[in-house]
Formats: C-alpha cells, sequence, structure tokens
C-alpha cells in the first residue's frame, strides 16, 4: 500500500532524524551534529525543566476542563434544539476557526489590554476600573480554549447526535434532576466524543506556544516555548531535539494509560 | 424517529451558548472593523476607510502569498484524502499487531510540535538534497496531515456495517467497484469533513510551512508569524478579514453541495463525520 | 478477518522501513561531525550593477517603506519576490538549507559568521553610485568591527537599547537599569524577549561586558534577572503594542520603536519618554547582504543603489523611526528625534564597545542556559 509506505518514509525518517540528532551536539561553528553522548537527555534532568512539563500539563488539562464546561451546553442546545437551524449554527461554530489563528489571538491581546476595547467599556459602565486580564496563566488558558474548544465540540455534538433522546427523557424520569438526569445519563452516552474530544484539545494544547507568547507573563512559560527557543535564539538543535524526544516518550506513556483507561471502562458499560 | 424536540428549552445551554457565540466572534468583529481602521492603531477608532485593503490589493506580494496559501491547501487536503483513506481503508481490514502499530504511529504527528517536524521536514529534505519550494511545503504538509483524515474516515468505517459491501461483492462486483459504489458515497461526509478540516489546518498552518519554503512567494501565515513578534501593522488585519471571507464561502458551499447532489446526508455530517440516525 | 498480515501490507511496510533507513542514511550525510576550518579561501567576487533577474528578498516582516519598494520595481522593472524571517538563526538556516536569496539584512555580528563562513559575496563600492552617502571620508562603516573594510556588507540601520516609560503614571527615574525594577511600575514593566538583550542589560547593571560567558558572572546575571519577575509584567518584543495599547508602563525598548510610539501612535507626546541608561547601552546595527549563491546579485547591488538614495532612506525613516547612516537623510531623522535627545543616535556611538559580537558556540549555548532558566522558573 503506497501511503504505508509513504508515511512511514517520510514521517518516520524525519522523526529518526529527530532523535539521532537528540544524542548529538552542536560543534564549535554552530552546525548541528548527530553523535551518541546522552549528554541532552542529563541536561533535561533539572528541576526547572521538571516544574515546567507539570506547568503544561495543568494549562493543558485546564483546557480540557474548561473546553468540555463549554462545549456540553453548546452542542446540547443546538443538537436538541437547533432545529432547522443546526447545520447553520455549526457551521458559524467552525467559520472562525478558518480565519488565521495567530490573528484572532493577536486581536485578543489588543482588545485585553488595559486601555483596549474590553477595558474601555467596563469603565464606560462603570462595572469596573479595568482589570489587567493579559499576562496571566488565565489569560494563556483563555487563549488555548478559545483555540481549542472546537475540537471538543464536533465530537461531542457529533455523539448527541447519534444518542436517542428518549434516554434523556427516561432519566429525567428516574433521577428527577436535569444534572443527576446530565452525569448519569449524557455524559456516558456520549463518551466515545468526550474522550476523541479531549485528546483532539489536549495534545495541541500542550505544545502550544503562540499562546503563551502573546498573552502570557513571566511565569507562564511552557514546554512549546522551551523547545521553540532551542530550534531559535538558543541555537541548539540538539538540546531542542532531546527535550522532544523526552516530551513525546512521557505523552505516550500518558496515551496508553489514558487508552487503557478509557477501553476498560467501555467493555464495562456494554 | 424519535422525537427530537424537549420540552422545555434549558436556559443555561441556551444561555450559555449566546455567550459563547458573542465570545467566538468578539475578535473576529473587532478585526473586520479595525481592518477599516483609517489610523494604525488597534485599540482606537479613528475613523473609515479602506487603504489597507487598497494596499493589500495593490501588493503583489501578499497576493502571491494568499494564492500560493490557497494552493498549497487545495492540494494538500486532496493529498492526504486520498493517502489517509487508503490508509485508513487498510487499516480497518487488517487487525494484526504490526498494523496497530502503524495505526499507532499514524497519530504521532497530531503529537509532535510543529516546530519539531519542521526542523525534521528541513533537515530530512535538503540532507537528502531536495530544493526547498512550494512543493516541499505541500509535501511535509500532505505527509503530516494524513492523520487527519485517517482518524476521521476510520471512526466513520467505525460505524459502518462491512456487510453491504460484502453483499455487492455477492452481487458481482469487483472489489474495486464495490469500494466505487458502495463504500466511497458511504464515506462522503466523513471524506468532505476531514477534506476542509485538512483545508483549513495547512492554509493557516506558519510553522512548518516556514521551514519548508524555499523562495517561492511565501504563504500567507508565515508572513503573518514573522511580524507577531514585534506587533502586527493593521495591514494584517485586512488580510484575516478576507481569510475569514474565503473560508466562510467555502463552507456555505460545503454545505450546500449534498443538496446539489441530492443526498439525504446531512451536510452538517461533513465535519462530524458521523450519521444521523 | 484472518489474523496474518495480508503480504500487501507486510510488503509495504518493509519497503517503507527500507525507505525510511535510506532516507535518514541520506540526510545523515548532512549532519556528520566534520573538521570545520574558516574559509581561507578568497571572497566570491562582486557583480556588477545591472538588472539581471527579479530580485529576490529576504528580510524581516515591514522593515522597509512599501513606497520604497514598489518604486525600485518601476524603476528597473523587475518584481520584487518577498520572503520574511521572525529571527537571525532563521534567516541563517534557510540560507544555510541553499535557498538562493539575493539580498537579506543580517544584524552585526551574524554578517561577520556569514563572512567567515564564505556566505557572502563582495559588494564592490564602486559599483554603488551613492557609495559615498555612507563611505565618505572619516566614516565609520569604511572599516567597521563586523567587516573589516566593509568589503560584504551596505551598513542599514542603527540602534540603541534603553528605557521607555510613562511620565504620566511614573513619577521618578533614575536614569539606570535600575528603573526596570521600580516598585511604582511593578506589574507593568516589560523586559525585551530577546537573549542577548536582557543578559546584556543584566551584565551592565552588574559592570560586566555585554557579552560576558564568564560562568560566575553568568550566574549573578541569573540571580538578577530572576529578582525582576516580581515586578515584571511580561517578556515581549512587541514594545510598540505594550506601549502603546498601555499595558507598559515601563519597557525595556529599542530606540526607534519608542520614536515610533511617541512621535506616530501616541495621543499625548508628553506622556512618554525615554532614556539611554548611564550603565551603558548596547549599540547594533544591521546590513544588507548579498549571499553568495544569489541568483541575481547584479539586481541586488542595484537595489543597494537605490536604497542608498537620499530621498528614499528618508522615506525608510519616515516609516521605521529608525536612523540611516546615509548622508543627506541623517537631518530627516534628527528631526523625528529632537524632542527626546536620548533616543537620538550617531554614527560615532558604534565604536561605544557595547555591541553583541559574534561568540563560540559553547558560549552561546552557556548564554542561552542561562536565558532558558531565567524564562522558565
Amino acid at each position: 500500500m503506497v501511503p504505508t509506505a509513504w508515511m512511514v518514509a517520510f514521517f518516520v525518517s524525519s522523526m529518526l532524524v529527530v532523535v539521532l540528532l537528540s544524542f548529538g551536539h552542536t560543534q564549535a561553528d554552530g552546525q548541528p551534529v548527530f553523535g551518541t553522548t546522552p549528554a541532552n537527555f542529563a541536561a533535561l534532568w533539572d528541576p526547572v525543566y521538571l516544574e515546567l512539563f507539570l506547568r503544561s500539563l495543568g494549562y493543558a488539562l485546564a483546557t480540557v476542563v474548561l473546553s468540555v464546561v463549554v462545549a456540553y451546553p453548546v452542542a446540547y442546545a443546538i443538537a436538541l434544539h437547533g432545529g432547522r437551524y443546526k447545520n447553520a449554527l455549526i457551521a458559524a461554530i467552525v467559520v472562525p476557526f478558518f480565519a488565521s489563528y495567530l490573528i484572532r489571538m493577536y486581536a485578543w491581546k489588543a482588545l485585553l489590554s488595559d486601555e483596549g476595547l474590553v477595558n474601555s467599556g467596563l469603565r464606560k459602565t462603570g462595572l469596573s476600573d479595568g482589570i489587567a486580564f493579559l499576562n496571566t496563566p488565565w489569560a494563556v488558558v483563555g487563549g488555548l480554549v478559545y483555540g481549542f474548544v472546537v475540537f471538543m465540540i464536533l465530537p461531542v455534538y457529533a455523539s448527541l447526535e447519534r444518542m436517542d433522546v428518549s434516554l434523556i427523557e427516561a432519566g429525567k424520569d428516574l433521577y428527577h434532576g436535569p444534572l443527576r438526569t446530565f452525569v448519569t445519563v449524557t455524559i456516558p452516552a456520549t463518551r466515545a466524543g468526550l474522550y476523541g474530544g479531549m485528546l483532539l484539545v489536549f495534545l495541541p494544547a500542550l505544545g502550544d506556544f503562540v499562546s503563551a507568547q502573546l498573552l502570557g507573563g513571566p511565569r507562564t512559560y511552557m514546554i512549546g516555548n522551551l523547545i521553540q527557543q532551542q530550534f531559535a535564539e538558543g541555537q541548539n538543535w540538539p538540546l531542542g531535539s532531546a527535550m522532544t524526544v523526552a516530551m513525546m516518550a512521557a505523552l505516550t506513556v500518558l496515551m496508553i494509560v489514558y487508552l487503557r483507561a478509557t477501553t476498560t471502562r467501555t467493555r464495562e458499560q456494554s | 424517529m424519535s422525537a427530537r424536540r424537549l420540552e422545555r428549552k434549558p436556559f443555561l445551554a441556551v444561555a450559555v451558548t449566546v455567550a459563547f457565540f458573542a465570545w467566538l466572534y468578539l475578535p473576529i468583529v473587532a478585526v473586520a472593523l479595525f481592518s477599516f481602521n483609517s489610523a494604525k492603531s488597534l485599540s482606537v477608532f479613528s475613523g473609515f476607510s479602506t487603504r489597507w485593503y487598497s494596499d493589500f490589493f495593490s501588493n503583489s506580494a501578499l497576493l502571491e502569498s494568499l494564492s500560493a496559501s490557497l494552493r498549497i491547501a487545495t492540494v494538500a487536503a486532496l493529498g492526504s484524502l486520498v493517502l489517509g483513506t487508503m490508509l485508513a481503508l487498510g487499516l480497518e481490514r487488517i487487525t494484526s499487531r504490526p498494523a496497530r502499530a502503524v495505526g499507532a504511529v499514524t497519530l504521532m504527528p497530531l503529537v509532535t510540535p510543529e516546530i519539531v517536524t519542521g526542523v525534521a521536514a528541513l533537515l530530512l529534505f535538503t540532507g537528502v538534497g531536495l530544493k526547498l519550494s512550494l512543493s516541499t511545503v505541500t509535501l511535509a504538509e500532505i505527509t503530516f496531515s494524513i492523520a487527519y483524515v485517517t482518524v476521521i474516515v476510520r471512526g466513520r468505517l467505525g460505524s459502518m456495517s462491512p456487510e453491504v459491501e460484502e453483499a455487492a461483492r455477492d452481487l458481482g462486483c469487483t472489489p474495486w467497484q464495490a469500494l466505487r459504489l458502495v463504500t466511497l458515497p458511504a464515506l462522503f461526509p466523513a471524506l468532505l469533513g476531514s477534506g476542509l478540516l485538512v483545508f483549513a489546518l495547512v492554509f493557516d498552518d506558519f510553522v512548518l510551512a516556514f521551514f519548508t519554503t524555499g523562495v517561492d512567494p511565501q504563504p500567507l501565515p508565515v508572513r503573518i508569524y514573522s511580524s507577531i513578534r514585534f506587533g502586527i501593522s493593521p495591514a494584517i488585519n485586512a488580510v484575516g478579514t478576507l481569510m475569514l471571507l474565503v473560508s466562510g464561502l467555502l463552507i456555505v458551499a460545503a454545505l450546500l453541495l449534498p443538496r446539489l447532489f441530492n443526498r439525504k446526508t446531512s451536510s452538517l455530517d461533513l465535519i462530524t463525520g458521523g450519521e444521523r440516525r | 478477518m484472518t489474523g496474518a498480515v495480508p503480504s500487501a501490507t507486510r510488503r509495504s511496510l518493509l519497503k517503507g522501513g527500507l525507505a525510511a533507513g535510506a532516507v535518514a542514511g541520506f540526510a545523515g550525510c548532512g549532519y556528520v561531525p566534520s573538521k570545520t576550518k574558516p574559509t581561507e579561501s578568497p571572497l566570491p567576487k562582486s557583480a556588477k550593477s545591472r538588472v539581471d533577474g527579479d530580485l529576490v528578498y529576504f528580510n524581516w516582516a515591514d522593515y522597509l517603506d512599501p513606497g520604497v519598494l514598489k518604486g525600485f520595481q518601476e524603476e528597473y522593472g523587475v518584481k520584487v519576490i518577498e520572503s520574511n524571517f521572525d529571527s537571525m538563526e532563521g534567516m541563517y538556516a534557510k540560507i544555510n538549507a541553499g535557498n538562493q536569496y539575493d539580498i537579506t539584512f543580517p544584524i552585526a555580528k551574524w554578517v561577520a559568521k556569514m563572512r567567515r563562513e564564505g556566505k557572502l559575496r563582495a559588494i564592490d563600492k564602486d559599483q554603488l553610485s551613492n557609495a559615498e552617502q555612507v563611505y565618505y571620508s572619516g566614516s565609520y562603516f569604511n572599516d567597521p568591527w563586523y567587516d573589516a573594510k566593509s568589503a560584504v556588507s551596505v551598513p542599514f540601520t542603527v540602534y540603541k537599547t534603553g528605557v521607555g516609560w510613562r511620565t504620566d503614571k511614573i513619577d521618578a527615574m533614575t536614569g539606570s537599569w535600575n528603573d526596570l525594577w521600580n516598585e511604582q511600575g511593578a506589574g507593568h514593566i516589560f523586559t525585551l524577549d530577546d537573549q542577548d538583550e536582557a543578559l546584556a542589560m543584566a551584565a551592565l547593571l552588574l559592570g560586566y561586558d555585554v557579552n560576558t560567558a564568564k560562568a560566575s558572572e553568568l550566574d549573578e546575571i541569573k540571580k538578577l534577572l530572576i529578582s525582576q519577575k516580581k515586578y515584571l509584567r511580561g517578556y515581549s518584543s512587541d514594545d510598540v503594542n505594550n506601549m502603546s495599547g498601555g499595558d507598559a508602563w515601563i519597557h525595556h525598548m529599542w530606540s526607534g520603536d519608542f520614536l515610533y510610539v511617541r512621535e506616530a501612535l501616541a495621543k499625548k507626546k508628553t506622556d512618554y519618554d525615554f532614556e539611554a541608561p548611564k550603565e551603558g547601552t548596547p549599540i547594533n546595527s544591521d546590513a544588507y547582504a548579498i549571499p553568495a549563491n544569489a541568483k541575481h546579485p547584479g539586481t541586488a547591488m542595484l537595489f543597494i543603489d537605490w536604497l542608498l538614495r537620499p530621498e528614499n532612506a528618508v522615506k525608510n525613516i519616515q516609516y521605521l523611526y529608525y536612523p540611516f547612516p546615509v548622508k543627506d537623510a541623517v537631518a530627516a531623522f534628527n528631526d523625528l528625534a529632537k524632542d527626546v535627545p536620548d533616543a537620538d543616535l550617531d554614527v560615532k556611538d558604534l565604536e561605544n564597545p557595547d555591541v553583541f559580537r559574534l561568540l563560540p558556540a559553547d558560549q552561546v549555548q552557556a548564554r542561552a542556559a542561562v536565558w532558558t532558566e531565567v524564562k522558565a522558573s
């Protein structure tokens, strides 16, 4: 099969190059070369990097949680109450996603600045004296959610669409409360979409560098920024490659644990 | 078909949805608004002017960048659609462990940070002696977009029953005919959906594109990204608004296309790749 | 479904695996350690100034007045094909990868580096009709530190780094880099997101050389920069929008960007001021250079000559707010900077020792490690 050969050739070999480079070093003239030294990996064994990784994990997880909180009501309202306008509403969600991610994030920076539109509005309506939105962890997470929530809404919506609505009716009769119905009926019934969405939001959020670069503060550095710096200013491609290999190894472990956990539950449920 | 309407409109869900759309569109409205700003500021609107648009249309470099981006995205979408679907079909038939390993490998692009894939692709192309150009960008983009197509198509294949294809074969179709007349049409929503998704992702990609472009006109997002560190000019807002319009028109076209082919499949599936009961 | 792997898939996996190995093997050829020697071979000869094709232009985004570019296209009937980079490292990587640009704009120390590696071709001053605008007798650029006898480059802009601040938000500044630790401005202070600039700022405050790579000095620099974090709002090179958007009350800033904010964007000019700290200010410059593998170097020579025309230099000065060392255009810059003497620059300032020099890779990495730790902690 052609595509398998293609994928293996291009993708695998480019990843191989990264792995080989992670064991290399930079020559005196600045040229990165392959090698067999584990020095780059040893350099990663620093509490600063560990803290950075945990922080990135935290931001990515917060992004996932917030995405779920936003996605479910929206998908629910459209799927079950959208009527004739369902398609248009979904299209209305997807269209902005096509406009440049960079421009939209930059627009947030302009909007949320201390003398920008949002703060001017708050001052004029007397609601507040002005809030310093930017350069905080919440600004970074907000940016991440803004960029990736679509990846949660669509799978959840698809699952809700396929779900038998009478289940909800039955649930309401049984459980006497919308929240309990939601938790015990709706979420399990849509778990395929939920799990897919969680993965599609978590992974890119973890490796993102744009949000922290544009909206972040002095203590919001993420893995994506770190790796990017090694390939740019730091001029240390081998170290950057080692960081990537380490990050992907950690993610693979997490993914295996995650897939095991979600498949087992599926088997139990059926 | 069960009744899809419930008795009461859930107030909370609707309220959240309205708030969500407002939040989603706020920067877009701001970008569009300020693209008509007569001054160079991004915070104060000084007056209506179309100078940024006339700058854009008279700036052949930006126009060429836009055209380059459109071309790359189209070819990449088609290429990854073909390859990704073949891969998905192949993987679906096989359940052995080597195949599952290949299946896992196809997910790796989703996990890898773009700067790494960019540098890796650059090292690969230059190491092999391939000259960088828009073709190398397209090649790289296809390789790293196949994963999206494969995941979505496999999801759709998973909910399709293989009996239909088997029935077609029993009735005398060759495997190729069965594929063409039965499977592919049934996959149409997933194909359209993943094709559009790849188009959007590639059209907006900047990191991978930067590392793999040659001296041809650079894709538009590379141009945008190279100024983002030091602050972008409002001319970029005009660019953003135009990109939005172009993609908005594409989506509208995609929504209407199924109706043109007189399909019962609802157009909403184009993105979710699923099927409504 | 059978459990056996169909031979088609097995074959293609095998083919793919072989292909991967072969490709990686070839790619490896480019990255095998080798003994590097600085090229002793003579510089690639200069081209003659004449049209020999379209100009393949590689520069920062928005760095030249679009009108000047358009004028060049009209005057000589050629097209300008523009590519942008957002960092010197990115520029270098693309040139190293074999892309053939006709003209690029390296910063001083990168001119030195690329010249040493034989990547730039000579620029014969006699081919430039406006050469004496820059290379008048006694000019610093006749023999700048980064390019002996100015063989491969023509100076583009000069700039210095200082501190921009809001006079309506901050009562008093001390004229020292310590102002970036100002109590009143806490939470509204920005440092440039630039390794060389940030390390230089701390080095100057401690009395060290801006290019230092000594372990003990770097350690002190690191501690100093980390101590700034509780006052800092962020690391950002978007000084123009941070200042004009009101998020920054004190900003580690480039002189040209400050002038742009004050003269072009500010609602009230007197709200903004700039200081060149007494411990020293880094001075930097960039230049035009023609890569050795350029396909249309003749057109590139014409382009440089075009940019050296005083009327075009004036246009660029009024677009960028940075000084261009073009003799007959200097007055235009002095006019822009007249209210803010600290942001004014003289070409002689380049003789200042606080310039960013080319360093060997291990020193760069030592400095990079410090910067990484500062940003990550």
